[in-house]
């Protein structure tokens, strides 16, 4: 293309490019502006002044921080544990629905099963304080009925983990069977007849036909999971934490606004943040690939 | 029609089901029936309440009239409505001008848009932005956040997409500009992309807390969800309803902490259940069109 016909295209969409430019002047200053922000991880932040160039100073404190250390792997370990116990459960709901067959029945009870989806982590934590307080929510009222003896949860190092893992699956098991869902209303009815013919109770075809038919499915979310493995889950971690279990569950999120922002480390939060940030998209990229190459299809 | 036999296992299915969904719904019911409990009651009402005994609505009476929490929600509305308009129009613009696939640079404006989705500059620098714009305690800083969300705007772009080419091209002749086109000719045509986006868009906003929190230092400017926060983290009502509630014996200062909660939490919900038949009709369709982590 020639600069004349070029100029000429660009004159002709000049509407469309004015158009344009608010969008453009929002992601140019809500996004960009702030990731050149970022540059005072690498500077000392002075309040009165400029900011120093300090190159990986703040970078290198945090690795030798015995506290960004455990943050670290608290990171890692929450979200292991949610890949691990959680992942699994929106695709057996999936094949519960599939055996239903009144879609009445199986409407009303998907309605009610993606409402916790739509509630904030602030509404979702007030919940669980109530539920598993001690010795009047549900939970202890269950577990005393039972002659046990009742357990603060939220305050419990040994229980708080699983409380994210548990109320992830409150929030979420519905909202995310809905891809498989729908994976599984794709697979061509022939298949279940021909195995009906043959013989094949539900059980083998659920087994046979219909995991191997939702099987791209299952790993494209599976890999897509993997490329934002850093988010722990910040807003469910902030609303649920306490001082008593803040050591099993400060994750590098909460570690930047706690660190970084209330406590004026601006610098050493920013590099937390930053080094989240270049992981998620080494984790975001190569998980992208990985798709195009077993699926055919990329993350976007 | 489905001629499978109904066997055990069948209804082994249907129970399991109807039992998950007794857990997804049962403590937000237990959390309306505390906050329609009556003052004498209270005290016994627990996580197995399943009756409000000495059904009242003085909770919410008294609880509606303490300033923060009805400009808590006034503030929520105003910060969702306004937050609505922007992002709408900004959204339908954006998708508009880069579906015209020959544009020139579009390949280079996607790109750009894209990178936010996977890399952003972090809370620190995001609050030095609003600091050096003078936006710190601003309504503003609240209602402009992520006014044009990438995943949102993907969505949109395939509902103009569907718009029928010749439609366009008719208004082109009849002497249209792009801007008549987007507003007189495509979003009449696209409620569906706008009940979609806006769905999303507004549940981001109803539900927002964090930023509001951060960037809004007058309290009377935070939204239900903060004041919501503030409540379930300091576990007080003393310092929540404030001295002159409390020393005057007003009705806050009669509510138990556990109906003041509940009833705040209530509140926090109600606008998205009467959204929720809209919201289940398109947001379900949106995720499958591809906001798969949203």
């Amino acid at each position: 293309m020639n600069s004349g016909l070029l100029r000429k295209k660009i004159k002709r969409d000049r509407a469309l490019y004015l158009m344009l430019l608010p969008v453009l002047i929002y992601y140019i200053v809500w996004h960009y502006i702030p990731m050149w922000g970022a540059r005072i991880a690498f500077q000392d932040f002075k309040y009165i002044g400029t900011n120093e160039w300090v190159g990986f100073k703040h970078f290198k404190m945090l690795f030798s921080s015995p506290v960004f250390l455990r943050v670290f792997l608290n990171t890692i370990t929450i979200s292991a544990m949610k890949i691990g116990f959680f992942f699994p459960l929106p695709i057996i709901l999936a094949f519960l629905f599939n055996e239903i067959r009144s879609s009445g029945y199986r409407k009303i009870i998907q309605s009610v099963i993606y409402l916790p989806h739509f509630l904030s982590w602030v509404v979702i934590a007030g919940i669980f304080i109530s539920l598993l307080s001690s010795p009047l929510g549900v939970v202890n009222q269950i577990i005393t009925f039972f002659g046990g003896e009742p357990v603060s949860f939220m305050t419990s190092t040994r229980h708080i983990r699983w409380i994210f893992v548990v109320s992830e699956t409150w929030r979420s098991i519905g909202w995310d069977s809905i891809l498989y869902i729908a994976a599984i209303n794709g697979i061509a009815p022939e298949l279940y007849d021909a195995a009906t013919v043959d013989g094949a109770n539900r059980l083998q075809q659920a087994r046979h036909i219909t995991l191997p038919s939702i099987l791209p499915t299952i790993i494209t979310v599976f890999i897509l999971n993997m490329g934002f493995f850093m988010n722990a889950g910040f807003d469910q971690v902030f609303n649920m934490m306490n001082d008593a279990v803040i050591n099993k569950v400060d994750i590098i999120d909460t570690y930047v606004y706690r660190v970084g922002l209330t406590k004026g480390n601006f610098s050493l939060g920013t590099a937390a943040g930053l080094f989240k940030g270049v992981i998620g998209i080494f984790l975001i990229l190569g998980t992208d690939r990985l798709s195009r190459k077993t699926s055919g299809e990329g993350v976007w | 029609m489905d001629k499978r036999k109904a066997g055990i296992g069948h209804w082994v299915v249907v129970v399991t089901l109807f039992v998950l969904a007794v857990v997804m719904v049962y403590p937000l019911y237990n959390q309306l029936v505390i906050s329609l409990t009556g003052p004498e009651y209270i005290t016994q009402a627990d996580g197995t309440t399943l009756i409000p005994r000495g059904f009242t609505l003085s909770t919410y009476t008294s609880v509606l009239a303490i300033p923060k929490v009805y400009w808590g929600l006034l503030n929520s509305l105003f910060i969702t409505a306004a937050g609505l308009v922007v992002n709408i129009l900004l959204t339908s613009i954006g998708a508009y001008v880069l579906i015209k696939r020959n544009l020139v640079g579009r390949g280079f404006f996607m790109i750009m848009i894209v990178i936010t989705m996977i890399f952003e500059g972090g809370l620190i620098p995001d609050y030095f932005l609003m600091r050096d714009l003078h936006l710190l305690n601003t309504y503003a800083s609240v209602i402009l956040f992520k006014a044009v969300n990438p995943y949102y705007l993907i969505i949109m772009m395939r509902f103009f997409d569907q718009v029928p080419k010749s439609m366009l091209e008719a208004a082109r002749l009849d002497g249209y500009g792009d801007v008549r086109i987007l507003f007189k000719i495509v979003l009449p045509v696209s409620v569906a992309g706008i009940a979609t986006i806006s769905l999303f868009y507004g549940v981001f906003h109803w539900n927002e807390y964090f930023r509001a929190m951060i960037y809004l230092s007058s309290e009377h400017k935070w939204p239900l969800q903060v004041i919501l926060r503030e409540l379930i983290i300091s576990m007080e009502k003393a310092s929540f309803i404030g001295s002159t509630n409390f020393l005057q014996s007003t009705g806050a200062a009669a509510i138990e902490f556990k109906a003041l909660k509940a009833s705040l939490i209530i509140l926090a919900i109600v606008p998205i259940l009467l959204f929720y038949p809209f919201v289940l009709r398109y947001f379900v369709k949106g995720r499958l069109q591809g906001a798969v982590k949203e």
